[in-house]
């Protein structure tokens, strides 16, 4: 017997079927966005388009730093290039945001299920996005702007602690002054500049009516959820009609490692969107 | 399956010829316990051991795995088996190995461990004796092991009778003198691994999905889980012991030179307090499993609970290393799922 293992010819290249092999992708742009978080535009080197769906996930790695689950941040109908938001927390992401224009990154993906886009379409939606949570979410809200004609009615809530931890100034600029959307915006605590409402974001729902068939997408902390799902079970809206973005420590992305466990569903795999009727007897989910 | 014999005389001629041929990973002494290791000649093999420390996950999913080398941007994955025998394993490690080989191909087939495990001739032995925290006799009786490439019985003071279920078992014939095996020496074979059974020294005698059930409607009892962990230290112990654990972080380290470096995958532990916990910046952070109350619950449901539908059993297979290696001895899910029951039937 031989001590190798051959495909009898030439030895076994596993490289093409590994999955914790990452793609090199080269930052097209890097844009500051707050004190915390930086904003990148990436393409795949070879300059192919990831397919990927809104609300799906990459792991992120740096050699020598590590590998951090981030949610895709633009929308699969945009350019050839995708973006993500990346939060100055550790030490992945601490070495990720020190990167400049034309550096390189390493991903893999996309993972997981995104929203549920064939029950979004053709009813009213709003979108909570709390924070960060605007991250994943601004994926969707691109996808529909740019299929507006696919959708019905289109509402953003986005709430931030601050009006510094705003992200995508330019965006929120615009879907203000567009037709397509109606934003409403809270901070927690406001600035001298800040002329718009304060106090946590439920309470925008005193702002405008929404109405029990509206498909709702929930993204924020963890702390968000419950109270926003307090205020549509007032409404009556459906929890097969609401979708939540959950966040975990996803470290393989591929339903191994264990981490994202909640009961007997993989974050990762099974999510990270679920419908709230999917999760909400599971006690460990919200 | 066909089945053979070897006689006690030839036996040792035999794993001498096979350690000459292949890299044999089998049960050797260690002090007073046992360890599966690369055998360097037939003597250290002992196969009346009762339980290894660690269970033989090791040989296809190492404690520490480099699942890729870096180099200034460049990188390649790692993977490079060698043909090799896991030799005398027992039933009920044999069990873990299968679940694990469905859980790591199961959506995405894991490269990192199929390939060692492919390359892995994996010979079942019999128990000849039986650890002194042994449950295997009670849960997942009903679960017959596969995954095996052959089977060894010893026939008390005859010899051995050995059985094969594949091609990679067949090859390891030409190594020893095997004869065609009589129906007497099968139908003994059949008997000595059936009796075992009943001489463990623990037992959950309790049905599996009655069991299942009460374990998971459990899940609100909050004091009763943090009763049942109270003493815990939150080592992970019962994790690392565990054949069926098999969850694992991923890291990064450099080499020396700044350039290079290595993404290490590590043996996790649902047990150990930051299993569940994520940074959000600016000093915040969520624990999703934040009390050991919350993480014993984990651990228990997902050996007896969460994986059931996927694997048509519970994913503990009787072992009772964890119940050995707890410092607080409160690890032993005989014990901790007696509690549950008693609890829940007042």
């Amino acid at each position: 017997m031989d001590n190798t293992v051959s495909n009898g010819c030439s030895q076994v290249n596993y490289d093409a079927d590994n999955i914790f092999l990452p793609k090199q992708v080269k930052i097209l742009k890097v844009r500051d966005t707050t004190p915390m978080e930086r904003h990148f535009t990436l393409r795949y080197m070879d300059g192919s388009k990831m397919l990927f769906e809104p609300g799906q996930i990459l792991e992120v790695s740096l050699f020598g730093y590590g590998e951090i689950p981030i949610g895709l941040a633009s929308s699969p109908t945009r350019e050839n290039s995708f973006d993500i938001v990346i939060r100055t927390v550790g030490r992945v992401s601490s070495a990720i945001n020190r990167l400049h224009e034309g550096d390189s990154l390493y991903i893999r993906g996309p993972y997981g299920n995104g929203f549920k886009l064939d029950k979004l379409r053709e009813h009213p939606i709003l979108v909570v996005a709390g924070g960060i949570g605007l991250c994943p979410t601004r994926s969707l809200i691109q996808y529909i702007l740019d299929r507006r004609e696919e959708f019905s009615g289109f509402t953003l809530f986005y709430g931030t602690r601050d009006p510094s931890q705003q992200l995508f100034v330019d965006d929120l600029s615009h879907w203000r002054a567009s037709q397509d959307v109606d934003l409403f915006e809270t901070v927690d605590k406001a600035d001298e500049a800040w002329q718009g409402h304060i106090g946590v974001i439920t309470e925008l729902f005193n702002q405008v009516s929404i109405s029990s068939d509206t498909r709702v997408v929930i993204c924020g902390p963890p702390i968000m959820f419950k109270f926003v799902i307090r205020e549509l079970d007032k409404i009556g809206i459906s929890h097969d009609n609401i979708f939540v973005d959950l966040e975990r420590r996803m470290k393989c992305a591929v339903g191994k490692c264990g981490h994202c466990q909640i009961n007997d569903k993989y974050v990762c795999t099974d999510g990270p969107v679920f419908s709230l009727s999917d999760i909400i007897n599971l006690e460990e989910a919200l | 399956m066909s089945a053979y014999f070897i006689e006690n005389a030839d036996f040792p001629s035999f794993i001498s010829q096979l350690i000459q041929k292949l890299p044999v990973i089998a049960p050797v002494a260690k002090e007073h316990l046992f360890s599966f290791e690369e055998l360097s000649s037939e003597e250290q093999l002992r196969l009346d051991y009762d339980v290894t420390i660690l269970p033989p996950k090791k040989v296809f999913f190492p404690p520490q795995q480099i699942i890729l080398r870096f180099n200034e941007g460049k990188f390649e994955g790692t993977v490079s088996p060698r043909k090799q025998v896991l030799f005398g394993v027992h039933p009920y490690d044999i069990k873990a190995i299968d679940q694990t080989d469905f859980l790591y191909t199961e959506k995405y087939e894991d490269i990192n461990y199929t390939a060692y495990r492919n390359a892995t001739t994996l010979v079942g032995s019999n128990i000849q004796k039986v650890a002194k925290r042994a449950f295997w006799g009670s849960i997942s009786h009903d679960v017959v092991a596969k995954g095996q490439d052959a089977f060894l019985t010893k026939l008390n003071s005859e010899g051995y009778l050995f059985e094969v279920f594949s091609e990679k078992g067949k090859e390891l014939l030409a190594w020893g003198k095997f004869k065609a095996a009589s129906d007497i020496q099968i139908r003994t074979a059949r008997n000595i691994n059936e009796d075992i059974k009943a001489q463990c020294p623990e037992n959950i005698p309790y049905d599996k999905e009655e069991m299942a059930r009460t374990i998971r409607h459990s899940f609100k009892n909050t004091k009763l889980w943090d009763d049942l962990a109270q003493d815990c230290f939150s080592c992970g112990s019962c994790n690392t012991t565990c054949p069926t654990c098999y969850c694992f972080n991923i890291e990064d380290s450099w080499n020396i030179d700044q350039k290079s470096g290595q993404r290490t995958r590590y043996w996790d532990s649902c047990m150990t307090i930051d299993f569940a916990k994520i940074s959000s910046g600016g000093g915040h952070s969520e624990n999703f499993r934040e009390t050991k109350g919350e993480r014993m619950r984990h651990r228990i449901m997902r050996k007896m609970v969460y994986l059931n539908e996927k694997l048509g059993t519970q994913a503990c297979v009787g072992c009772g290393r964890c119940s050995i290696s707890c410092t607080a001895d409160i690890a032993d899910p005989v014990h901790i799922v007696e509690r549950i029951m008693e609890y829940s039937h007042g």
